[in-house]
């Protein structure tokens, strides 16, 4: 157990929020935060599920389990979208709600009410998208190329595009909610460069999410008016062309790869620094290289197109899509070097984090592979690029989300996770992640290209082993769900700083208060200061201070409450 | 802050340095010998180099792999905190020589395989002299190339082209396909010539390549157009030898064009398994017909249409067999079969017009003579083997009255 800051003997909990306040309009960022936290799970459970769904057919080489071809293009589809839009972009959204404003030391986001409205324009978007089922699914991937997904696709194409419109709305005003909130609410003692790192990234998300989600929001209503309005934007029997949409589309779409990545980044740069018990490596470096991943990051889309685009046009794609290893490779290196000569507590979060690193590495070693134009042409659309954004997202992403519960659930909930279980989830997902998604390289580059029900019978071997592993891995996620429901009531009590952790976030108690902070906020000089004799001093001051009796006692400003000075180094 | 720290009982062994280092580079060429068997066997001249690409890319991923996974594993055993041990970990927070190594070296990387690839690329590409020039047409979900007869048999014929659903050439002669796609967006690939390019709506696009193994391989659809897509596959069968490839494939097509047979039901067959005269039928590519190995899995099965197609003329009102097959060719919405949808099956009008969209179904032209024969040729798939149709004026009179 890597708890290092024991809760008083008998103390209880801060006490929660109602359950009652999660299920109504509430302006509170954390009732937000967690409003979409929850909602993006049940997505992940659906996504989920139609994921099993798809391995499940793909266990023969014939079409056997889903009754048509069009049944089964809908599973990848609808498993995708859900994925991408409801499930990874809304979580982050949410973590981002909740500890944001908490490690700006802010009482909430800029925009309130504007962020209320965000989250619950989800719920009916998710609604629409999911109500596809009863009108005939959208079956055209999720990139949905037209003619196909104009004239070969469900009514449910047109509920998805309005799906997709809402959630576009609310990704925008989240993204201004945050960029205002990160500009203006800073405590005055806290510079652009004393700022936690998931800040730097949720400042780059949200850049990209004003930037790009524009254009996809244009491209899709477009494609509404092909089907539904008659038009031709993408019809070339009647003037239209087909590559507009491939254009606009992954103008869009590959940004957003680096929207569900960088927020998980930010994560990583919070985990390991806490819990190597060191201070961040090239704190400029990182911040700086989510700012350049981000801007490189809208020049590589026709990286997607290298099998349609003209050919003397894909060349300054490959060019920048290579570029964006230099900032990856920066950040993976600044990670190693910051558990370099730390004190590793290798607790569920920390795990995760080093399971993204080792894993996300491998997503990078091919996303180059995929760069390079020649190698692309044989390999695109098959089982190697499932494989590789499947080691970007899953491995990278997912794997991410996960090192946040494990980090955050004690703030949120004021209760530990079990760690036992955490160990069980966390080698259960390792092993069988990497034998889901490893093999798909091998069939890749064999000769199956994706998107298919039916494949040639010499790929049978590879599929069975990587649907079993995908079952297993399916299995496992139930494993960290039971833990943060039973943990909810009978895990240990966390106190407010159960890391000893230096951003302040949590500086207050766990849960916090409505208003977060008692009293006046003063960060610690270097969020990531761990490893001297000032940041010890700070933070058992902070523990004294942040006593049960104090927190919970009256008044803000009695001397219980009084501010320590903050310490300078040496 | 103190940078200049290098850590506490961290510091860098150069003689350590170096051993990590041969060690990763040793670790990334072993990687790198995987490449061959990693890959389907290489089956065109453009397959050699794109192949070397990689074998270089794994080479170099091997060793970044080996690189990070290698100080992960000696990060998690050395910096480990022990049982009991609360302490923090040294306090250093950069090291700006380390920075430049990792922000430079990778960049040189990259300027490298840029240009590397770069080269591959423009040599894969280099336009060859004496290509065969052949049109490939995509349509959900069948595959369809078309031919000229290289010594100029076909010039006092009507029809100079002809057709087949199988890539037929041999080994050494650069091809150019010339690709048009009939409906949505597919992609023409051969996995093992490494070779791939999308078919656009509304372009056309073009792929060469020269294949060097004599043999027959998967032609894959690669981009997803529908129910069938996986469906959507075909052969490139590669001669050994020209002559092999003339004897073969083109002798019989172009015979076939100068002494057609005459039986209808016989023409019917040819014309459903590889086109007539330049015109095909994609078919195949969503319906079963075990007579002729159709697999296709959008449409409903033609086994025993013969049969299928008189319960159904009764149940509909209609006149006999011929009357219904024809009438599901001309009009294919009119008698949709239960349990399928409205607007998949294209429609095979009786009007010269250019393939497009008719009433959100897509719309190919057939003429009356191949109508009759396909009619006479699913008439004859019967439990008994006889024709569920009259004879050949009857059916030509049905197919006249539904092509009006």
């Amino acid at each position: 157990m890597a708890s290092i800051s024991v809760p008083m003997p008998g103390a209880q909990a801060a006490p929660r929020p109602r359950l009652s306040e999660y299920l109504r309009w509430s302006v509170d960022h954390k009732i937000i935060g967690t409003q979409y936290m929850v909602t993006a799970l049940f997505f992940f459970l659906i996504g989920g599920g139609l994921a099993m769904l798809i391995r499940w057919e793909l266990l023969t080489p014939a079409l056997d389990f889903s009754p048509t071809g069009s049944a089964y293009n809908s599973l990848f589809t609808m498993h995708a979208t859900v994925m991408i839009f409801l499930w990874i972009i809304p979580f982050w959204a949410g973590i981002g709600n909740y500890i944001v404003p908490l490690q700006l030391g802010a009482k909430d986001m800029a925009f309130p009410w504007l962020n209320a409205f965000a989250f619950w324009l989800i719920i009916p978007a998710g609604a629409l998208m999911l109500a596809g089922y009863f009108v005939g699914p959208p079956e055209a991937g999720w990139t949905s190329y037209p003619p196909l997904s104009v004239l070969f696709s469900g009514d449910g194409q047109t509920l998805w595009i309005i799906s997709l419109h809402m959630l576009g709305i609310s990704s925008i005003l989240g993204s201004i909610n945050f960029i205002v909130t990160i500009k203006n609410m800073r405590p005055e003692s806290m510079g652009w460069f004393q700022m936690p790192l998931f800040v730097w990234s949720q400042l780059a998300t949200s850049l990209i999410q004003i930037l790009g989600v524009p254009f996809l929001a244009g491209g899709l209503t477009l494609l509404l008016l092909d089907r539904v309005a008659g038009t031709a934007f993408f019809d070339p029997s009647r003037g239209g062309d087909v590559l507009v949409w491939q254009n606009i589309f992954w103008f869009y779409s590959h940004p957003a790869v680096y929207v569900m990545v960088l927020p998980g980044m930010g994560v990583l740069s919070e985990v390991i620094s806490v819990h190597s018990r060191k201070p961040i490596f090239g704190y400029k470096a990182i911040a700086f290289s989510s700012m350049g991943i981000a801007l490189v990051g809208f020049t590589v889309w026709a990286h997607h197109m290298f099998t349609s685009l003209s050919p003397e046009l894909r060349l300054p794609f490959m060019v920048t899509s290579f570029i964006i290893a230099i900032p990856t490779g920066i950040k993976i290196f600044s990670w190693i070097a910051t558990m370099w000569g730390g004190k590793i507590r290798f607790n569920s979060a920390m795990l995760f984090s080093v399971g993204f690193l080792s894993q996300f590495v491998i997503g990078g070693i091919t996303g180059m592979m995929l760069g390079a134009i020649p190698i692309d042409i044989h390999l695109h659309d098959t089982y190697f690029v499932v494989s590789h954004f499947h080691f970007v997202l899953f491995g990278g992403s997912v794997f991410a989300i996960y090192s946040s519960i494990y980090h955050w659930f004690p703030k949120v909930t004021g209760r530990m996770l079990n760690e036992r279980l955490g160990k069980i989830h966390f080698y259960s997902t390792y092993f069988a992640f990497f034998f889901t998604f490893f093999p798909q390289h091998l069939v890749g580059m064999q000769g199956m290209p994706r998107r298919v029900a039916e494949y040639a019978p010499e790929f049978q071997i590879l599929n069975i082993i990587i649907s079993i592993s995908a079952f297993v891995l399916g299995i496992s996620t139930f494993v960290i769900l039971f833990n943060m429901g039973w943990s909810l009531n009978h895990g240990e009590i966390a106190g407010p700083n159960p890391w000893r952790a230096l951003t302040l976030e949590w500086q207050t108690s766990s849960p916090p208060p409505s208003y977060n902070f008692k009293g006046e906020v003063v960060p610690f000089e270097d969020p990531y200061g761990y490893g001297t004799e000032a940041s010890r001093v700070y933070l058992d001051e902070m523990e004294k201070r942040l006593t049960p009796a104090n927190l919970l006692g009256k008044g803000g400003d009695s001397g219980a409450g009084a501010s320590p000075e903050p310490m300078t180094g040496d | 802050m103190n940078l200049s720290a290098k850590g506490g009982g961290s510091g860098f062994n150069p003689v350590l340095i170096i051993l990590g280092g041969a060690i990763v580079l040793v670790g990334g060429y072993l990687i790198s010998l995987l490449s061959p068997s990693l890959f389907p066997v290489a089956a065109s001249a453009e397959a050699g180099p794109i192949d070397q690409l990689f074998r270089v890319m794994l080479f170099l991923g091997g060793v970044v792999f080996m690189l990070v996974e290698g100080l992960l594993i000696i990060s998690i055993v050395r910096f480990r905190a022990r049982k009991g041990e609360t302490g923090d970990g040294a306090n250093f927070n950069g090291n700006v020589m380390l920075e430049v190594i990792w922000t430079v070296i990778p960049a040189i990387v990259v300027v490298f395989i840029t240009l590397y690839s770069y080269q591959v690329w423009v040599d894969i590409r280099a336009p060859k002299s004496d290509e065969l020039v052949i049109d490939a047409v995509g349509q959900r979900f069948v595959w369809n190339f078309s031919y000229t007869d290289p010594l100029e048999r076909l010039t006092d014929y009507p029809t100079q082209t002809f057709s087949d659903t199988v890539l037929h050439t041999y080994v050494g002669r650069p091809i150019r396909l010339k690709m048009q796609s009939r409906d949505v967006n597919h992609a023409f690939w051969v996995p093992t010539m490494r070779i791939k390019q999308d078919l656009l709506a509304g372009r056309e696009t073009e792929i060469g390549f020269t294949p060097t193994v004599a043999g027959r391989y998967r032609v894959v659809c690669a981009e997803l157009c529908g129910s069938g897509h996986g469906a959507m596959y075909s052969y490139i069968q590669v001669y050994a030898t020209e002559q092999e490839w003339l004897e073969r494939f083109i002798d019989p097509k172009v015979d076939f064009i100068v002494n057609p047979p005459t039986d209808p039901v016989a023409l019917g067959e040819v014309t459903l398994v590889s086109g007539r005269d330049g015109r095909a039928y994609p078919c195949s590519g969503c319906h079963v017909l075990d007579a002729i190995g159709w697999a296709g899995l959008t449409g409903p099965s033609l086994n025993g249409i013969g049969d299928t197609a008189d319960r159904r003329a009764q149940s509909n009102g209609l006149a006999d067999s011929a009357d219904y097959i024809a009438q599901s060719l001309r009009h294919p919405n009119s008698y949709t079969v239960p349990g399928y949808t409205n607007g998949v099956m294209p429609q095979f009008g009786a009007a010269e017009i250019e393939p497009e969209t008719v009433d959100g179904a897509y719309y190919m032209y057939m003429t009356t003579e191949d109508l009759v024969n396909i009619v006479s040729y699913l008439c004859m798939q019967t439990a008994t083997g006889e024709s569920a149709c009259g004879d050949i004026d009857a059916i030509t009179a049905a197919v006249e009255t539904q092509s009006q």
